[in-house]
């Protein structure tokens, strides 16, 4: 798992901050966002392995950034796991028809989302 | 301006309605006449006012004691802390707030006695450092001490009163919230 890239998504600073140091515990390295905007300029020129991302976002949310990752060729197969406060059926549908590969409820558990991540990167 | 300027407009509820943030919940509302309150031992309780969007919004948790014999990560705490805060600033984001233009209040942390120890410094100190983190401006904490607190918040206004309640009282909160187990199940992953 070492090596494995992860850039977290989240417009909460304390929320990217449990989560950087949830992962790089178990040694990914982590890259940090504050919303879909700064996401998509960071992915300008950066490839990461998995992208983690939160729903609730300011200027562009979860739900735009996979639909807009989802029209571009280069982010066809990049796996995506949602992870957000919201549990509703509706919304986690409308992520697996934006394209994201998982969707994960908060409160997290880090072995949980360790054993997500290594599940879409093999 | 959230700090409540007229103390007689609680002594006089009218038809307001009161809505009770238990522990673990939370809630977001606007609505003129409606009153968000709670009871607090050495649980926490943040208050967000958003003067420009003119949205109220209150938690109440508990970094919890670990139960007798029973060792907890006091990682797995922080993650259920920043749960129940970002619960309450993303219900306040959907309505319209900004992290920028709300101010916090954070009531409860009390010290009580017994078994409690730290716990409520703890969760003072948590609720601080995460809103802090997050650039959120505090104007107002009335924490610590071995008192409970009742908090009472005027949804469309954001005035707020946060009165002292004896301390015999305080200890039937104490045990109330000791019996509860705050950490909960989550992080189930669901994979596409």
């Amino acid at each position: 798992m070492n090596g494995t890239k992860i850039l977290a998504v989240d417009d909460s600073p304390s929320m990217r901050a449990l989560l950087h140091n949830a992962l790089a515990q178990k040694g990914y390295i982590v890259d940090q966002a504050e919303d879909g905007v700064a996401a998509l300029e960071w992915l300008e020129s950066n490839q990461p392995h998995v992208l983690i991302t939160d729903i609730n976002m300011p200027r562009m949310d979860g739900f735009e950034l996979i639909e807009a990752l989802r029209q571009c060729d280069r982010f066809q197969d990049l796996p995506i796991l949602v992870l957000t406060t919201e549990s509703s059926d509706e919304k986690k549908a409308r992520a697996r028809n934006a394209g994201a590969t998982g969707w994960i409820v908060k409160p997290f558990d880090p072995e949980k989302l360790c054993a997500a991540v290594r599940r879409v990167t093999h | 301006m959230s700090v409540l300027s007229d103390l007689t407009a609680f002594s006089t509820p009218g038809r307001e309605r009161r809505v009770t943030v238990i522990q673990g919940d939370f809630a977001v509302n606007g609505e003129d006449g409606l009153v968000l309150t709670t009871v607090l031992g050495s649980c926490v309780a943040v208050c967000l006012y958003d003067p420009y969007a003119m949205i109220s919004g209150m938690n109440h948790f508990l970094l919890a004691e670990p139960l007798p014999g029973h060792d907890i990560d006091p990682s797995a705490l922080e993650r259920y802390g920043a749960f129940a805060m970002e619960q309450l600033i993303n219900g306040m984001i959907k309505r319209g707030a900004t992290r920028k233009s709300m101010r916090a209040h954070i009531y409860g942390g009390a010290s009580m006695r017994g078994a409690m120890g730290d716990i409520g410094k703890s969760n003072a100190i948590f609720a601080r450092n995460f809103l802090d983190c997050d650039q959120i401006m505090v104007v107002r904490e009335d924490v610590g001490d071995a008192i409970a607190r009742r908090i009472e918040m005027r949804a469309r206004s954001g005035q707020i009163k946060c009165s002292h309640v004896p301390v015999s009282n305080a200890m039937k909160i104490a045990t109330f919230n000791r019996d509860i187990n705050p950490i909960r199940d989550g992080g189930d992953v669901d994979l596409f």
